[in-house]
Order: C-alpha cells, then structure tokens, then sequence
C-alpha cells in the first residue's frame, strides 16, 4: 500500500468525532483565507468603534491564561520537585505548545499587515506593552516547543538530541516560567492605557497581578479538566488522586486573587462603579460564578477529591471566571454608553470555531501517535542518561499503541 | 517616556468654535491637501447635520453640528474633530513598532511602513482618532498628520490656511497666552476653560467653545499623561523577570540538590555494604 492509501486508511479508522473536529478545522482554515481575500472590514463586524474583537479577545487574551498550564505545572513539578505529578506535565506541555501555536495564528489572523512581524524586532518599542507580548509570546513558544520535543524524540529514537533536551530542562522550565509571568500580566498591562474607556469595574492599576493570578489558578484548572477528560475518552489511568494536590494549591491562588480583585475594585478603582446594570450583572456573575462558588467548593474536602466534582470545580473557574474575566475586560467593559453593540460576525465565529476544534484535535492526535500518556516515576527513570547508547524505542512504542 | 521635553514651541492649533460658522473649508482643505476619496454619505445619519457621520479611513477631520436649546430657542454648536497631537501621545507609547513619532515640531505623524497593523493606537487613543482601512484586505491605520509636509514647507497645515475665523496656528506658549486673553476679555461669551491645556497630559490643539465641553461631545479625557499609566507596570519588567528566573532557579537547585545528596548517600551505603555480601 502507498503512504497516501495507508494515511487514508488511518483517518478512516478514526472516531467520528474526531472526523467532526476535522471539518471544523477545515472550516476555520477556509474562514482564515476568506479574510486574506477580501480584507477585515468585509469579512468581521471590527469597526472604528470596535478595533478589537472576538479575535483578540478570544483567541488571543482568553487563549494565553488558558494555555498557562504547562508553565505552572512545570514550575511545581520540576521547581518544587513534586515528582508525583509527573504524569501530568506532559500533557500539559502539550496542552501549553498547543494553546501558544494557535495563539500565534490568531495574532497573525488578527493583524493587518502579518507578513511585517518581524518588525517587531527591527524597530522595538520598549514602552509598549505590546511588543513586550509579541516578545514573550515568541519566545515562550520556542520554549514550549522544546519542551514538547523530548517525546517526539522518544518516539523516533534520537538519542542524542533526547540527551541533550534532558539536561536543559530545568533552565528551560525556569526560563518558561519567567517568561510566562511576564507576558500573562503584560496582557493586562494592555487596558492600562484605556483609562477613560475600561468600566471602572475592571479598570485598576493592578490589572497586571490580577492576570497572572488568575492565569496561575486556571492554568491548574484546564491540567485537571484535560486529565479528566484524558481519563473518560482517551482510556488512559485515572488520575485523581494527583489532581488533588492540585487542588489543595488552587484555593490558595482563588483566595489571594479574589482578595486583591475586591481590594482593588474598592480602593484602587475610580467612580461610579455599579452605575451600568448590564455590565452590574456580568461582574456579579464573573465573580460568584467564577470565584466564590469555585473556591469554597475547592475548600470542600469530600469535592477536593472526587473526580466529577474536581471536574465541575475547575470548569466553573475556567469557563465562568477566566472566560468572562477576560471577555469583560477586553470587550464588554470597553462599551461606551449609547454605543452600538459588537457582535462576532458569521466568519469570525467560524475561525475561532476552528481554532478551538484544531486545539482538540491537535491533542487527540498528539495522544495517539506521541509517548505523552507513559511518563509514570516508577516506570522511567528521568536521570539523564550517562550513554549515547540508542534508548530502546521497543518499550515506547509498546505502550504508545 | 521623555517627560522632560518642553512643549512651549510645539506648532499648535487654537480652535475658537464661537468663531467657528461651520462652512467646513477646512474638511474640504484637508480632503483636498491629502488626496482622500470622497464618501458617499446618507443626509441625517448620526447625531446631527454633518456628513460624514464620523471620522474614517478617508476623513482625517470633520466639523460636528450639535444642536441646542437655550433660552427657549434652537441654537448650533460646531466642533472640529482632528488629530489632537499630543504632547506625551498613547499611540506612540503602545505602538509596538514605533511607527508612530512625535516629531520635534509637535505632530503626531505615522509611518506606513513599519505598521503591523495590530490597533494597539486605536484602543490606546482616547480621543478615538486613528481610524483603520477597513475596505483593504491588508490595512493600515490613517490619521491626521498636522499636515507635517506642509509645516518641513514652511506652510500652515491645510485646515488652519483654508480657515476664515475660527483656527490660529502658532507656538504652544502664544497660542495658550492667546486663549488665556479671549477668556479674560470677553467672561460671557466663553465657557471659562481651554480644552487641550491639561487633557491627556496636554495636547497640540487647544478648543475654546460657548457650550460646556461634554455637552458638545468632547471626551472627558484623564489629566494624566497616557503613557505613564502602563509604564507604571512596564517598567517592573526586568525586576520581575529576574525575581522571578532567580527565585525559581534557587529553589529548583535546593531541591535538586537535596535529591541528589540522598541518591549519593544511598550509593555509599550500597558500596559499603555490597563487598560484605559478594564474600
């Protein structure tokens, strides 16, 4: 049989699910041309009023804090050297490489002129917190992806560059993490300039710290809501009890950041605050759906360790409390009175469609085909090899099937 | 940003809208001077007699009518729109590829060829003046110029030349003592403030109007210089990224280092009791 026969008889044999996630992805890739032809203006509903959308709010502001898992885990794992939660950081990683990659696309979507990016690096500007982003972003990218790489190694026997990637791994997990520190606050560092446009409700000086805490907790939440998932769909071992040392860190990060949003909101933010019922309303809801409810369900023993609850838990921070957080920031809180109302337009719902089924998919596959699953402390050692000597990919692809 | 730069000699509009008669030559002179393409435009659409509704990727300023009642009888108000050029700008500080330049003369002008097309300055205005080609498929930003061309000529910008009454053009200095003595001589006729002095850090376009300002639909914009909100978090970013790199870092080599002390004392204790065994 020819590749192409064998790659056919692959797909075929796939879930129809992933076959739905696979139009998807086609869809938005269709989409994407679409606005490279006929131009933003014809194919989004962006305006002179509205130059951000669901573009950057979404697949660029939302998609970085959600993608903040691998960066904290590996800063637990490999800093802290909490070794037991091994099993997770890979598909973390993975999850994190992933988020970043499709991150970049919507950026280059996004722009107006993409195939000038590199300017960023001929004319810098160090004030702006953009090109703080655009920086870290990259970067960060590049770190993930190394960090990814060692199971594509494992998967095809490079010994050497294995060898190699194993003893850089804590400088790039510190690197990582400083990297990501600095850009998830420098997102917020963004509406620092939109001081009479941002509602008071979320304009406040410490808008950075905010985003990273926030971006701390929910990057622990999408590992427990992919590790669960992992766990129903994808047949692989149940994870909870290491979830729930996850658990035991996320109040603290919920605590600490519902502390400074309210101290903030009262002491550091200008008025009138409650003088807006829609915008009222979509504050209230952030915060009861996404953070007080969440954190005393994650006070709650009995909840801590189960899995489904773990589950509800977590999804409630990341779908009520991030989502919301970043769509009232960067969208519904820049509403002025008596203005017309943004909506995503047909093309642009159906890109950001795609990228988050490509996400999935992207995973799923990864899963399938890359030893991310099989990285349990007691099975392999993760000394660095003090030999050259080819690693025996039998083993690997043993399990990996 | 450069917060020590003196201001005074910036090239500055004084907008008097009491003299303003809305003939609108200066959208024309501007059109014209720019070479932009006209708009096809609906009679009533917006908020009152002006056409076009707002400022586009092809209008760079635009006389707002705004009307009112006072003393029981129906009265205009007029408003240019432009570019207010400001002294310490949110575009130039945002812009990632400083495109955007605040020219020693004091326009605010921008560089078509670096533009990256991210918006940032869209956002980052809060007079909302850039505008975005939003008919192009890959678009740049357009925004008044101060007509800079015109100024390197040793001209006046297009608006302020082609204007009958209402626009003066000079230093910063002269054109603030100007405004300062319409105020003082005529109390009533003026609303007793220059919109511009302070506004964002203050600005290269001075208004003075009848109507109060927000009533005209001028923004209420922070006194404080844009920039310096966002370089109040910026300028933390080295401390925070070696903080942070460093503290990881330690903590990563205690912990290892504790691992590694154990993994050796386990060795030494097998090597001492391995001989014992092979005899």
């Amino acid at each position: 049989m020819s590749a192409i026969a064998n790659i056919k008889q692959e797909i075929k044999s796939y879930h129809p699910f992933i076959k739905t996630l696979m139009f998807l992805v086609t869809a938005g890739v269709l989409a994407a041309a679409a606005r490279f032809v006929f131009g933003l203006g014809a194919t989004t509903n962006l305006s002179d009023t509205y130059p951000w959308g669901l573009w950057i709010s979404f697949d660029v502001v939302t998609s970085v804090p959600l993608a903040a898992g691998a960066f904290v885990l590996g800063a637990v794992v490999h800093c802290f050297h909490i070794k037991k939660l091994e099993p997770l950081v890979r598909p973390a990683v993975v999850t994190g490489f992933l988020g970043y990659s499709l991150v970049c696309i919507g950026l280059i979507l996004d722009l107006g002129q993409p195939h000038r990016g590199w300017h960023v690096f001929a004319y810098p500007n160090l004030h702006s917190p953009m090109f703080e982003v655009a920086l870290c972003v990259m970067s960060y990218t590049t770190v993930a992806c190394l960090e990814f790489l060692p199971s594509v190694c494992e998967k095809f026997g490079f010994h050497v560059p294995l060898r190699l990637l194993r003893s850089i791994e804590v400088p790039l997990i510190v690197l990582g993490a400083a990297i990501a520190t600095l850009h998830q606050s420098t997102i917020g560092t963004f509406f620092l300039i939109a001081a009479d446009k941002l509602h008071n409700l979320w304009y406040n000086p410490l808008l950075p710290l905010l985003f990273w805490t926030s971006a701390v907790f929910t990057g622990f939440c999408i590992i427990i809501i992919e590790a669960v998932m992992v766990h129903r769909y994808l047949k692989q071992p149940d994870e909870t009890e290491l979830l729930a040392t996850l658990t035991k860190i996320i109040p603290w990060f919920l605590g600490i950041y519902l502390i400074i949003k309210l101290c903030s909101l009262f002491f550091l933010s200008a008025r009138p605050l409650f003088d807006r019922p829609g915008l009222t309303i979509l504050f209230l809801m952030e915060l009861v759906l996404g953070i007080i409810i969440p954190l005393i369900m994650f006070m709650t023993k009995r909840i801590r360790t189960d899995s489904s609850w773990q589950l509800r838990a977590a999804s409630m921070v990341a779908f009520f409390g991030l989502v919301l957080n970043r769509f009232n920031v960067s969208m519904f809180g820049l509403i002025q009175k008596d203005q017309q109302i943004y909506y995503p337009s047909f093309l642009e719902s159906v890109v950001t469609i795609g990228i988050i089924a490509a996400h999935i998919l992207f995973f799923a596959l990864i899963a399938r085909y890359f030893p991310i699953f099989e990285h349990h402390p007691e099975e392999v050692d993760y000394t660095i090899p003090d030999h050259f000597h080819r690693i025996d990919k039998q083993t690997i692809s043993e399990k990996a099937v | 940003m450069s917060a020590t730069r003196d201001f005074s000699q910036d090239r500055t509009f004084l907008i008097d809208m009491t003299r303003c008669t809305g003939c609108r030559a200066c959208q024309v002179a501007c059109k014209q001077w720019n070479q932009m393409k006209a708009e096809k435009t609906v009679f009533f659409n917006g908020e009152g007699y002006q056409n076009p509704p707002a400022m586009s990727e092809y209008t760079l300023t635009k006389v707002k009518f705004r009307d009112y009642e006072k003393n029981g009888h129906n009265q205009f108000a007029f408003y240019k729109e432009m570019c207010m050029h400001c002294n310490e700008p949110a575009c130039v500080s945002v812009c990632p590829v400083s495109a955007f330049i605040k020219t020693p003369e004091g326009p605010v002008v921008y560089d078509t060829k670096r533009c990256i097309g991210c918006r940032f300055c869209m956002v980052a205005c809060p007079f909302g003046v850039p505008k975005y080609q939003w008919s192009k498929a890959l678009p740049l930003v357009v925004k008044c110029t101060g007509c800079y061309s015109r100024l390197k000529a040793g001209l006046k910008p297009a608006c302020a030349k082609a204007c009958p009454s209402a626009i003066s053009y000079g230093s910063r200095t002269d054109m603030i003592q100007e405004a300062k003595r319409r105020l003082a001589a005529k109390p009533d006729r003026y609303f007793n403030k220059i919109y511009g002095l302070e506004e964002a850090g203050g600005t290269s376009v001075l208004y003075l109007t009848e109507q109060p300002f927000d009533e005209l639909g001028f923004k209420n914009v922070t006194r404080r210089p844009l920039p310096s909100l966002t370089w109040a978090a910026l300028r933390f970013v080295p401390a925070v990224f070696l903080t942070m790199g460093g503290s990881l870092a330690f903590i990563s080599w205690l912990t290892h280092r504790k691992d590694r002390l154990r993994k050796e004392e386990e060795a030494r204790k097998s090597a001492s009791t391995q001989p014992k065994e092979d005899k």
